[in-house]
């Protein structure tokens, strides 16, 4: 086998692990980029308002309808922090 | 003397019912329809059926029977009642589909509520959490902008629009509603968390650090926070103080196995980056 020919298969070699070795540089850096978002998930959606009975909307008395206007969050029935891990 | 004695006893036996034992009460009477009239007697059939099936729908969404509560209210719906008969039954119709998966058709009942009464704000607060379930972001944000409107200082409105914001990229809006929640109640954790995310995406990451921080001092054990801490600490270069918070996160995720394996998965490239 020649010199010339040794040289080529080296070089060859060479430039295919740098290629390879870029790609998986690079999908790491996405999958890590894809788990950091994932690490930014908004907290949960409010589990839904009480069943309004017939008379449930005479007078003030309604709870589905205060809670929805309640300033905070308790009265409002929103998740608690326990609620999404 | 004798027979005397007899008749008052039998009196006294006789008015012991009255006077020593507790009757049963009944309700007060109400007074009788006095009509022949046919229309008359068809509306107060009507009304009867409608008191009717609410009991009964309402009974069946108590105990969690779904699919029995659905034909009382879409009958109730048929029989076309006043306001604010209608949209209720509509809002407990849309319950039912929701907790049956039935999204479309519990945001459709909730949508023909809110025509029949549009400052119906339970009803809105349902069709927000129905719309997030559906992945219909923009029929979200339409609701929750008019809920916000009517309802400045509600909560719900604000906790519900900030959700919608973050979730289709709209920060700013994000920012400003939970930091109006938390202006009225800032011992909400769960609202800094979403504060925080909301500054990481407008790269204001020493803020996000200060919410995240908040949220944990209110609920030390909130894994989701320490997991986003340790995220934006990345963000930051700050690998140890993120390396410490996930595997705190990995100690303590609070029984959520897909936040301990994020968690785990995080502090692993961390020590495989070193």
């Amino acid at each position: 086998m020649s010199t010339r020919l040794l040289r080529r298969l080296l070089l060859g070699g060479l430039l295919f692990a740098a290629v390879i070795s870029t790609r998986f540089a690079v999908a790491g850096a996405a999958s890590l980029e894809a788990m950091i978002a994932d690490g930014f998930t908004p907290s949960a959606t409010p589990a839904l308002l009480a069943p309004i009975g017939e008379t449930g909307r005479t007078g003030w008395a309604c709870a589905p309808e205060r809670a929805a206007a309640a300033s905070q969050a308790r009265a409002a029935e929103l998740p608690a922090a326990n609620d999404t891990p | 003397m004798m027979r005397a004695a007899v008749v008052g006893l039998v009196v006294g036996l006789a008015a012991m019912p009255f006077g020593f034992v507790s009757a049963q009460t009944y309700p007060s009477a109400r007074p009788v329809p006095r009509t022949t009239d046919a229309p008359a007697l068809r509306a107060l059939a009507q009304r009867r059926e409608i008191h009717e099936r609410f009991t009964i729908g309402v009974d069946a969404e108590a105990h969690k029977r779904w699919s029995a509560a659905i034909p009382e209210f879409e009958r109730i719906i048929a029989l076309q009642p006043p306001e604010p008969l209608g949209s209720t039954a509509r809002y407990d119709l849309a319950i039912a589909y929701a907790n049956l998966h039935r999204y479309d058709q519990a945001d459709a009942a909730l949508r023909a509520a809110l025509v029949l009464d549009p400052g119906f704000l339970a009803a809105m607060a349902n069709l927000i959490a129905v719309d997030l379930q559906r992945g219909d972001l923009r029929g979200a944000r339409g609701v929750a902008d008019r809920f916000v409107q009517l309802a400045p200082d509600s909560a719900r409105a604000l906790y519900s629009r900030g959700l919608v914001a973050l979730s289709s990229g709209d920060a700013v809006t994000a920012r400003d509603d939970f930091g109006k929640l938390l202006h009225d109640d800032p011992s909400y954790a769960v609202a800094h968390y979403d504060l925080g995310l909301a500054e990481e995406k407008l790269a204001n990451f020493d803020t996000a650090v200060s919410e995240f921080d908040a949220a944990l001092r209110l609920a030390p054990s909130y894994a989701r926070a320490r997991l986003a801490l340790g995220a934006v600490f990345l963000h930051q270069g700050k690998r140890v103080e993120a390396r410490a918070a996930f595997a705190q996160v990995v100690a303590n995720s609070n029984g959520d196995p897909s936040l301990r394996t994020l968690a785990l998965a995080l502090r692993d490239s961390i020590d495989a980056h070193r």
